[in-house]
């Protein structure tokens, strides 16, 4: 239990790692995107720390630049950067995973400016002509940081990096194993909180934190109180409030296909080859977000095999309002789920949990028709 | 004479069309008894040649592409490959309020609302699904300038399994310490040329045949005189009064974006560019009394085809340009075909809203207010679909700028303006009235 404390300090925007880092003089950056690889920051021993807004309450100023029609999540991350809320940050890397984040970028260095700003291009499709811009692009990442924060990223350090971000990635596969047994030892309440911790403190910690939980889960009677087995499916979700919700229903979440989730860290980079070649092709190539134009069929294909191996009784899509990348997705997951029997919900969200009586009467229904099945 | 290019026309438009071009059908009669009483200039002609067309390829065997409104068609009006520039069905039923149903009918089974997915693209599916929307033998579509038409052309492709093939724009920023151009850089120009030959054999292996060189060549030039033509013309735009009417621009757009490379576009784009060299010669205004100038950054409000007429004759107010008519593709080398290739990639990287929408925002704010300064504009409107994220949220920090640098009014304002029920007519022009009134005048 006292593991766990140790990832909910990390749940607030700003916690005591981040200022521990920060009082060794070393630099922080926001980043937007699981499409940005975090080890070439790390390699320039700069902190990256995914941007959330969980203190975000409401978006006066976001609805005015960003429009009220715009996804909540980048709302939230512009009105908290208006509010000076991260101000712990140094600067923010972006990209144009989605047309909302591309134009948040550009709306914060107009109305709410960090000390560095950098932007890169991703493409939306895999190829060995897109790997190869995308080499590029990851060259000019590393040029720019180099050059910015005085700092020089060898490939000795880029390895280091690559192994350290390879085992958490390693270590977080096998908490989700342990999500396969009939009695897992953790929720996905739980889960969340180590996946949001994992993006938000520095990695060495963090593997050594996630290594002691797994000794500590691997003697623990596990969870055998539960209705039916669940997966989340969607976008950016770090509040592990909203998996509560679920849980206290008698959802057991056991699996996910999210942004902080299995997407994040399925794939590991490879090593023995040169570094920048192969964060492109693990990032470009890895399973991938409905902003891959080539991916729907290898996304369908995933989802299935989780179902299976996670022995998976329903499906939640917990669906970011406005976001038109995860609806056309998911309109076309559910011809795939019902061919396959699997039943699914279909849950429209704000970023910051609102209406939790709406979606519990949602999530109930949804348990009943799993169990009369 | 007016009378027997009428009957040319009747004539030709007669026949079973198909159960799926119906609307296409309704669409071309519908123009043809609205220019009865006109005169049949080349533009004229142009739109119903237009219409016309796609039935003929059908007779024919030609294999029909279906793509958004944001490509030069030349490359496969050199293969012989019908182009369909799938956003006239939303912008041509707009007007009459024949999107609506198909929106509604969109909405019933789940693929999406308004305010996430355009309705540009949007309504589509279920005008597919109700059989209305003719299903095209290639699908073909580019990664900018937003994710919501990606989305709907996938949705379609999944739906209908016809073969896709999409281009990525690469996102684009000039940063001094790499780059060598403001615009394009070898890696880019690399990228992109890659991606057209990749296009072309595609093409190439989708209808079994080899792009014809010489063919190819020949059409690329086509497209330098009709282009020629569209300089020129937004060169006379400069010209205060303004020599022709609101929207006359846009035609130009219409001309590139579906028969760029053919002699259709050339005698269009020559008729509107001579039709101002005329006027501006005699001294005539598009608007009489010409009072404001206005900039439009932006798509036209399509349901409402009498918005420009009212404002022209309500205020005198010219809208000059928007933000498709402004047609910025340099001219095609067409010397060896590799230069064509790169051309073409070129041009794929300046056209109409990608050029201004395929990096930050400074491309936008620039386009504007060089825009403002170089054709005296007065004041600039931009009314944002609800779903264009990636423009409506620069809507405001633009407009800052504009009127921090330039003192120019900015009016922004939210709808569809493919679905007169979210915004209806009356309330857009009262609102653009008022902007005119108490903050421009
Ligand atoms: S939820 Fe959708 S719109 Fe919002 S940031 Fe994610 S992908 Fe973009
Ligand atoms: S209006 Fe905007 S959202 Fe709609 S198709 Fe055009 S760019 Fe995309």
């Amino acid at each position: 239990m006292a593991i766990m404390e140790g990832f909910n300090k990390a749940l607030p925007l700003s916690n005591p790692y981040i200022n521990d880092w920060k009082n060794e003089g070393k630099k922080v950056l926001g980043y937007f995107c699981s499409y940005i690889p975090e080890e070439l920051m790390y390699a320039a021993d700069i902190l990256p720390i995914r941007v959330r807004a969980r203190t975000c309450a409401d978006t006066p100023m976001a609805d005015a630049y960003m429009t009220p029609t715009t996804c909540s999540y980048t709302r939230c991350c512009l009105e908290l950067a208006n509010r000076k809320q991260y101000n712990f940050l140094d600067g923010i890397i972006s990209c144009n995973c989605c047309d909302q984040v591309r134009r948040l970028y550009d709306n914060i260095r107009y109305k709410a400016p960090f000390p560095y700003h950098y932007i890169m291009g991703v493409p939306g499709y895999v190829s060995d002509t897109t790997i190869d811009w995308f080499k590029h692009e990851l060259k000019k990442l590393k040029l720019n940081l180099e050059n910015n924060f005085e700092a020089k990223i060898s490939d000795e350090k880029l390895y280091d990096s690559i192994g350290v971000y390879n085992k958490s990635r390693t270590l977080l596969k096998e908490l989700y194993l342990l999500r396969k047994h009939d009695n897992p030892p953790i929720t996905g309440t739980e889960t969340m909180n180590i996946l949001s911790a994992g993006v938000s403190i520095p990695r060495q910690q963090f593997n050594k934190l996630l290594t002691q939980q797994l000794s500590e889960f691997k003697g623990k009677a596990g969870i055998s109180d539960y209705k039916s087995r669940i997966m989340l499916v969607g976008s950016m979700l770090d509040e592990p409030e909203y998996i509560q919700v679920i849980e206290d229903l008698g959802g057991l979440v056991v699996t996910d296909s999210l942004c902080l989730g299995t997407r994040y860290f399925w794939d590991l980079v490879e090593v023995g080859k040169n570094p920048i070649d192969s964060l492109a092709e693990r990032y470009l190539s890895k399973i991938s977000c409905p902003r891959m134009t080539d991916g729907h069929p290898q996304r369908v294909q995933f989802l299935i095999d989780l179902i299976k191996e996670f022995r998976v009784d329903g499906v939640i899509f917990q669906r970011m309002k406005f976001c038109a990348l995860w609806w056309a997705e998911i309109f076309m997951l559910r011809d795939n789920l019902k061919e396959e029997g699997v039943p699914f919900l279909d849950l429209e969200r704000e970023y910051i949990l609102s209406g939790a009586g709406a979606m519990k009467t949602r999530v109930q229904t949804f348990m009943e028709i799993m169990e009369s099945r | 004479m007016e009378i027997d290019i009428y009957n040319k026309y009747k004539k030709l438009g007669r026949g079973n069309w198909g159960k799926d071009l119906i609307m296409w059908k309704a669409m071309y009669t519908g123009l043809l008894t609205r220019f009865k009483e006109e005169e049949f200039t080349p533009f004229v002609e142009f739109f119903l040649n237009l219409f016309l067309d796609l039935p003929k390829a059908r007779r024919e065997g030609k294999p029909i592409i279906m793509h958004p409104f944001n490509y030069g068609p030349e490359l496969f009006h050199a293969m012989g490959i019908e182009p369909l520039m799938q956003e006239i069905f939303s912008v041509g039923l707009a007007p009459f309020h024949l999107n609506e149903p198909y929106i509604d009918y969109t909405n019933k089974i789940g693929y999406g609302d308004n305010p996430t997915l355009c309705n540009a693209q949007r309504p589509l599916i279920g005008t597919y699904l109700q059989g209305a929307a003719p299903i095209p033998d290639l699908l073909f579509f580019l990664s900018t300038p937003c994710n919501s038409l990606a989305m709907t052309y996938q949705v379609f492709h999944n739906l209908t399994d016809v073969p896709m093939f999409n281009m990525d724009v690469p996102y684009w920023l000039y940063d001094e310490q790499y780059e060598t151009s403001e615009f394009y850089d070898e890696k880019t120009m690399d990228y992109m040329v890659k991606q057209v030959k990749d296009l072309k054999n595609w093409l190439e292996k989708m209808t079994n045949q080899n792009l014809d060189i010489e063919k190819f060549q020949e059409t690329m030039k086509l497209v330098n005189e009709a282009r020629e033509y569209v300089v020129e013309f937004n060169e006379l735009l400069k010209t205060v009064p303004c020599p022709v009417e609101s929207l006359v621009g846009f035609g130009n757009f219409l001309v590139m974006v579906t028969k760029g490379g053919t002699t259709d576009a050339v005698n269009a784009t020559k008729y509107l560019r001579d039709l101002a060299a005329e006027n501006v010669k005699e001294g005539i205004a598009g608007v009489p009394d010409e009072k404001l100038r206005i900039m439009w950054p932006y798509t036209h409000v399509f349901f409402d085809q009498d918005l420009f007429p009212f404002l022209q004759e309500e205020f005198q107010a010219n809208v000059i340009m928007d933000i498709l008519g402004y047609y910025q593709v340099l001219p095609h080398d067409v010397s060896t075909i590799e230069k064509c290739y790169e051309s073409l990639a070129k041009g794929t990287l300046d056209f109409s809203m990608i050029g201004t929408c395929r990096g930050p925002i400074e491309y936008y704010i620039e386009y504007i207010l060089n825009f403002v300064k170089e054709y005296k504009i007065d004041a600039v409107c931009m009314p944002m679909q609800f779903a264009c994220k990636h423009a409506y949220t620069m809507a405001r920090v633009a407009s800052e700028a504009i009127r921090e640098q330039l003192g120019i009014p900015v009016l922004i304002f939210g709808c569809d303006p493919y679905d007169s029920r979210e915004v209806p007519l009356e309330a857009i022009r009262q609102r653009i009235s008022d902007f005119i009134t108490q903050v421009v005048l």
